[in-house]
């Protein structure tokens, strides 16, 4: 009916749409459509896939070959959201000069973040990381003992976060955490922070990091900043995790207390 | 302490008074100091005050403290002390805003000094004369005042202002200048619909022979029954189309009206009227605009400048505190930008490939889109022959929708392309305008190529028609009998009379038609594009899983060359078609003066501002440029087609003529006295008319 004159109007359209949104386009491939191929193919799931990449390609005991690993599978092979080599200098830089004893990392994932931020930890401090996903903990737990670190310096819990946090400070004794990683589901961002302030947790100066916020964003998370006035904040702008040119950021808050 | 400028008498007096009026208690003192002073000046008769002191006696002091001043009791020197102390006050008063002094200093002074000049100034005028002097001064008063309120009032009369400086605020001078070029374009049309309604329209309308007296003025026979459709009036045809709105409804009548009104010929000077005076002002403001030079002139010290110098501390309004903040905002962040281009180095040969691939892009797509315009046009031609019934509205609007579709679509392609070219953002604006322009450019022609084609075969169907029409005729007188000259004439309705084929009107028609369809499609592309998904963005923000605001689809920016690019073919349609369709230039201030409010609406309530802000300075002229060649290539058709295609036989104000510029040549022959057509015909030989112009430009 509709005369194809006027369908080929619209290409210019179409061509504008897919060369400003290649990367999204690109990402839509990597994460999805090659995961599903490769689910469908080898049976394994992907944190399985990556897991056995790492473990035959990384120096047992040395964290910096298995980030380096990693690296390389999530840019090459496939697509993971780890936090990738550029916010994860970012992340290194924050925790150099904030030097926290006390950190709790929220989503663990394959292990990633949790081997990055343990690496860059200073002599005595101890990191727990939360996961809730029994398979992914299973990977991270092994991931965080190849890369040599021990009890002392990380534990992994396995439950999920807003079951754990109102318990921190009964179990696990924790008074005041000095450094929050948080890296989960987006829409946990905002309940657990708040379970975090009602807890008791954040002392003046403890930093929080969130990254993802914004892509794929953490709209309600950023709006609370905004609003209450608690935090000191501030979006460190990079590009998403192996990818060039799609932007995300990482918001660093510090806590100010109330006035 | 004040610093002392002042004379030494009145000084003197001044400090005096001041003591008098604050602090009142070393009176005596002063009254001894000035009692020496006033013998010192050996003053004489009765003395009423007791700031003049100096002058006065004193011991008249504190009988009279209210500060009224005698001048017939000074003398002449001391008159004269006075006159400059009071000029001296009122250089201090113009100068203050210059002095590094705080604030509170300045006040004071400034009250001080005002007092002081109002207190004496009236006074100086000589004895008798005082009255008309300080008549005098009070009317200067008066009129500064008036001046003043004057100018506020002329300021505050210009329209939409304040919506603009509001706009400005927030989006920046690119964004602002499409709106001040909006508001011009306004004004131009405004003369071109006073010309068009009042010298053409109204005439006809009042003077010229009603609707349904001659054929060319009365629905046929065989539309009259769809002749009242919202569907047929909508294509602008039926009613609308026997009306003052277009060229085939005017009768030729040579004169008409109880002052013999010409009209061809007033139709014809209008026409020509409307682009001389086009030509006129957009020279003129390009003259006028060559002169402001573009970047700013000083350079040094730019931030600091900014700083420590922007803030207005004039406004008593909150709101327009906060666009003052808003603007002040928008200009580092414009400053910034310049600063960050002015020192980026680059690899020359990679950005200059990239250059010519984008460029070669740009022409393949200009390429397709020419063909494919060309392609529909040809086929609306073949459904033309076939008769439009048989085909769907979309068919039938295929040409419009296709050309409104591409001139919506590939800028945002040129957009992307420009990408690669890695310019600074007035740079790429200037590619971006040129490359739509080169566009719009090529579908117009494309169009007018396609009218071309109809108008000749509508000119040889006029033919066919003639001939009928003679037959038709004949076949009338015959048919009533055989009786000779005292038959009645017959009289037949003028709806009944066959009708040759209009192509002024046809044109005028189809132009109209392009109008209103492009200024549909921008009001929807509006409404969807920016409106619909500044909502979406809004309010399905908070139950969608990424940030809609952040990510895609997030607002819009306001995308200044295509609607400026938009605006500047807008107008070159209008002058195109305006000779044929006098609607047009009333059509299009209606067009503008909604485009107006509803942008202005749109862009504050659904665009966020772009994220590299830049100084519009030198687009203006930019603007202008293109502006003036648009009105060239506008009016190449329209005199082409008025120079060699003959007026058709049966409608229109030159209908019967050879050719339609045959109008002036009547009238010199006819309106004027006999000397005047000689001179005219000796003073338009070429041996004089070269020269002559030569000398002018």
């Amino acid at each position: 009916m509709v005369s194809p004159a006027i369908a080929l109007a619209f290409l210019p359209l179409l061509l504008t749409l897919i060369i400003r949104y290649r990367y999204y386009f690109v990402l839509f491939y990597r994460a999805v459509l090659v995961r599903i191929w490769k689910d469908c193919v080898t049976g394994l799931s992907r944190e399985e896939r990556a897991f056995q990449y790492v473990l035959t390609n990384s120096t047992p005991g040395d964290p910096d070959s298995i980030l380096d690993a990693f690296d390389y599978w999530s840019s090459k092979v496939e697509f993971i959201s780890n936090i990738g080599p550029k916010k994860g200098k970012i992340l290194d830089r924050l925790l150099m000069e904030q030097s926290p004893l006390t950190v709790l990392e929220l989503g663990a994932h394959c292990g990633y973040s949790t081997v990055r931020i343990a690496r860059a930890l200073p002599l005595g401090a101890r990191l727990y990381s939360i996961e809730m996903d029994q398979g992914n903990a299973a990977i991270a737990e092994k991931i965080i003992r190849l890369a040599g670190f021990d009890d002392d310096t990380v534990e992994l819990i396995v439950n999920p976060s807003d079951e754990v946090i109102p318990r921190l400070r009964s179990d696990y004794n924790l008074e005041r955490l000095d450094f929050v990683f948080m890296d989960h589901w987006k829409k946990c961002y905002l309940p657990d922070l708040q379970l975090l302030e009602g807890y008791g947790l954040l002392g003046k100066g403890s930093m929080i990091v969130a990254d993802n916020v914004l892509f794929p964003g953490a709209p309600k998370f950023l709006r609370y900043l905004r609003k209450c006035g608690l935090y000191e904040w501030k979006i460190h702008r990079a590009t998403l995790e192996y990818s060039k040119g799609i932007r995300d950021g990482m918001a660093e808050l510090i806590y100010q207390g109330i006035k | 302490p004040h610093p002392s400028y002042f004379s030494p008498g009145v000084e003197d007096f001044q400090e005096n008074h001041k003591r008098e009026k604050h602090y009142g208690k070393r009176r005596n003192g002063d009254r001894q100091q000035n009692k020496r002073e006033n013998q010192r000046r050996k003053r004489s008769s009765k003395s009423v005050s007791e700031p003049e002191t100096s002058e006065d006696g004193d011991d008249e002091e504190e009988v009279n403290n209210d500060g009224e001043v005698r001048p017939e009791l000074l003398s002449p020197e001391e008159l004269e002390k006075l006159k400059e102390a009071v000029d001296e006050k009122k250089k201090l008063i113009q100068s203050l805003r210059g002095k590094p002094w705080p604030m509170k200093q300045k006040l004071v002074t400034l009250r001080e000094s005002q007092l002081f000049v109002e207190k004496y100034e009236g006074a100086l005028g000589k004895g008798k004369g005082r009255k008309l002097y300080a008549y005098k001064v009070m009317m200067t008063k008066k009129w500064m005042k008036f001046q003043r309120d004057f100018e506020n009032f002329k300021t505050a009369c210009i329209p939409w202002e304040m919506k603009i400086k509001e706009i400005e605020s927030h989006f920046g001078s690119s964004v602002a200048s499409y709106f001040i070029f909006l508001r011009w374009m306004y004004s131009i049309n405004m003369i071109l619909f006073g010309l068009t309604f009042g010298l053409v329209m109204v005439p006809e309308a009042l003077m010229g022979r009603p609707y349904g007296s001659i054929p060319r003025k009365t629905v046929p026979r065989a539309e009259e029954a769809g002749a009242m459709d919202f569907a047929v009036l909508w294509d602008f045809g039926g009613y609308a189309q026997y009306s003052v709105l277009f060229y085939g409804y005017y009768n030729n009548q040579r004169a008409i009206g109880w002052f013999k009104f010409r009209m061809p010929l007033s139709y014809f000077l209008v026409g020509v009227g409307t682009v001389a005076y086009s030509y006129m002002v957009v020279i003129r403001t390009m003259a006028r605009n060559a002169n402001e030079s573009g970047i700013g002139d000083d350079n040094s010290f730019n931030f600091s400048w900014k700083m420590f110098t922007s803030w207005d501390y004039l406004i008593g309004n909150p709101e327009t505190a906060d666009n003052k903040f808003a603007s002040i905002t928008t200009s580092f962040k414009e400053a910034i930008l310049e600063e960050q281009e002015s020192r980026k180095d680059d690899n020359i040969h990679l950005t200059r490939f990239l250059r010519v691939l984008a460029n070669f892009l740009v022409l393949c797509c200009l390429a397709g889109s020419g063909y494919l315009i060309y392609f529909v046009v040809r086929r609306s031609q073949k459904f033309a022959l076939d008769g439009l019934e048989n085909h769907s509205w979309w068919e039938r609007n295929e040409v419009n929708m296709v050309m409104s579709l591409l001139g919506m679509f590939c800028p945002m392609l040129f957009d992307v392309i420009s990408t690669l070219e890695n310019y600074h953002p007035r740079v790429a604006l200037q590619w971006q305008l040129g490359r739509i322009f080169a566009l719009f450019l090529g579908n117009l022609y494309t169009f007018i190529i396609a009218l071309m084609d109809a108008i000749n075969l509508k000119r040889k169907e006029e033919k066919v028609v003639k001939y009928n029409i003679t037959m038709w005729e004949a076949s009338l007188y015959n048919g009533t009998g055989s009786e000779n000259s005292t038959a009645p004439p017959i009289t037949i309705h003028p709806a009944d009379v066959p009708r040759g084929p209009c192509w002024e009107t046809m044109v005028g028609q189809e132009f109209v038609r392009l109008i209103i369809s492009d200024t549909m499609t921008t009001y929807i592309t509006l409404l969807i594009g920016d409106f619909l998904r500044a909502v979406l963005v809004r309010f399905l923000n908070h139950c969608w899983c990424w940030d809609l605001e952040a990510g895609f689809p997030s607002y819009s920016e306001f995308d200044v060359s295509g609607n400026v690019l938009g605006l500047i073919f807008n107008q070159g349609m209008i002058w195109m078609g305006a000779f044929y369709a006098p609607c047009l230039p009333a059509l299009n201030l209606l067009r503008l003066h909604v485009s107006m409010y509803l942008q202005c609406w749109a862009v504050m309530c659904c665009n966020v501002p772009q994220e590299r802000v830049f100084k519009a300075s030198g687009s203006n002229n930019f603007y202008m440029a293109m502006l003036l060649v648009i009105l060239f290539l506008s009016t190449l058709p329209a005199i082409y087609t008025i120079v060699t295609i003959p007026p058709s036989f049966d409608c229109g104000p030159f209908s019967g003529k050879n050719r339609m510029f045959d109008v002036i040549q009547e009238t010199l022959e006819s309106d004027f006295p006999a000397w005047f057509s000689k001179v005219f015909s000796y003073a338009s030989n070429p041996g004089l008319v070269l020269p002559f112009i030569l000398l002018m430009v």
